[in-house]
């Protein structure tokens, strides 16, 4: 006899997991920042185990979209590997801290912690593609050194791109601590691999989103590896998100390319938002210095991303009529 | 100097396979775990409960059993093994790098690679050995 309760458990984590993978990958973020609130917030699953699992998925997700972009050539294997060397520091530190703050009861500290990188991340994740090409800006001792040139075909404007990368310490920062947060809380950290690429390093925003991907792999690897041996790698869930991680990242790049410029990814920021907010308040329970309610918490969180997401929504919107008034 | 456009194509494959085969091991553990109602000596909502032994220990499930468990078609072992096809996609991504850089003779990135290897080596081996938290 198959147990039916536990068949349809799994098939409901499946089920969040494709519905995390969707919405993960329609707003830039990746399935991690939506399957840990998703599994914490919704399924009860202990953050412990929703960390691990997502960093499985997370490697997933990231070796089924980047094998597109790197037969397309515009992933720069060279600077991913170049920069990968500050990341997998950076999840090491990340991953033994995460053990530490488990071992030590402060669950948390995650959840804050969570919840603000979520928040923090929307702004510039939005931001991302406004633009085509950086500014071009003079070549520094590094972009010869670790040779940071490359191009690629961009199918849209029908021309080859040429790109030199700077600031390749800067960018090494960056992605150490991008590296920190993807150990310790079980996420790609895609905002701020575009923050050491695009802003720091002055690539084009394809090559990083690319690259990022292809980079988001290796990380997470690093991290996992220390989650098992802690134990945090729990089978029954990990199996069950990264098949369904998997099916919704695919499902929702396909449907990127129909709505990327469209209104309903809004709809998709405001639910991150409201994901972000209610951690944050999960965090603030938890810690014991103030109660929230559940459910005054969920409603809060739900008034509260609406109107900041409406806000973002016209200040984007005032700022693409200026642009076009100005031209 | 361009990263040669073999390697890019045989990273691109790599990844796609090990997707595959991975997500196929998972999919066939998870399958056979509902058919045998179990796996390894434990329930199903054992093995589904936080809270039970096999999930406190899977730090015991050590890969060196994954070969006998496969033959005894222990759900685990097969649920583990995608897993750690998955972990050890970027290794193997690295290593196809670190030979192309190796035959262009950049130096540099050989080195770079090799911190790479070293940092995610230290990950997987060294420091579950070394540190008992």
């Amino acid at each position: 006899m198959i147990d039916v309760g536990s068949l349809s458990d799994f098939l409901l984590i499946v089920f969040g997991g494709i519905i995390a993978g969707i919405i993960g990958s329609l707003t830039g973020l990746g399935g991690g920042s939506v399957l840990v609130p998703v599994l914490t917030l919704f399924y009860g699953v202990p953050i412990e185990y929703a960390t691990g699992a997502s960093l499985i998925s997370t490697i997933a997700t990231s070796a089924g979209s980047a094998s597109t972009y790197t037969k397309k050539g515009i992933a720069n294997i060279k600077i991913g590997v170049g920069l990968e060397v500050a990341t997998t520091l950076g999840a090491i530190v990340g991953a033994l801290t995460f053990a530490l703050v488990v071992h030590a009861n402060l669950q948390w500290i995650l959840f804050l912690l969570f919840g603000v990188v979520i928040l923090t991340s929307i702004i510039p994740t939005v931001k991302r593609g406004k633009y085509e090409f950086p500014e071009e800006k003079p070549a520094d001792f590094t972009s010869r050194l670790f040779q940071l040139s490359g191009k690629y075909h961009d199918e849209r404007s029908r021309k080859t791109v040429q790109y030199t990368g700077i600031r390749w310490w800067l960018g090494e920062i960056i992605m150490f601590f991008a590296g920190v947060l993807s150990g310790l809380l079980g996420i790609g950290s895609g905002a701020l691999k575009v923050l050491g690429m695009d802003w720091a390093m002055n690539l084009p925003m394809k090559v990083t989103t690319t690259t990022s991907n292809f980079m988001i792999g290796i990380t997470a690897a690093t991290g996992s590896s220390i989650y098992w041996y802690e134990g945090y790698i729990q089978f029954f869930l990990a199996g069950a998100t990264a098949i369904g991680v998997l099916i919704g990242s695919r499902i929702g790049s396909s449907i990127l390319l129909k709505v990327s410029n469209k209104e309903i990814r809004w709809i998709f920021f405001a639910i991150l938002t409201f994901l972000g907010i209610d951690m944050i308040f999960r965090g603030v329970t938890l810690s014991g210095f103030y109660y929230i309610n559940p459910l005054t918490g969920f409603t809060i969180a739900i008034a509260t991303a609406a109107v900041l997401i409406l806000l973002l929504y016209i200040k984007m919107k005032l700022e693409e009529r200026g642009n076009a008034n100005f031209r | 100097m361009q990263t040669s456009d073999k390697l890019t194509t045989l990273v691109s494959w790599i990844l796609k396979i090990a997707v595959f085969i991975s997500i196929g091991f998972v999919t066939v553990g998870s399958i056979l775990m509902f058919i045998f109602n179990g796996a390894d000596g434990y329930s199903i909502s054992q093995i589904e409960s936080y809270n039970s032994s096999i999930n406190l220990t899977s730090k015991a499930f050590s890969p060196v059993l994954i070969p006998s468990g496969l033959l005894a078609l222990n759900p685990i072992a097969f649920i583990s093994l995608g897993l750690w096809v998955l972990i050890f996609t970027p290794v193997t991504v690295l290593f196809s790098s670190l030979v192309d850089y190796i035959y262009m003779k950049n130096k540099l990135y050989v080195i770079l690679t090799f911190l790479v290897l070293f940092n995610l080596f230290t990950a997987i081996l060294i420091i579950p050995a070394f540190v008992k938290l």
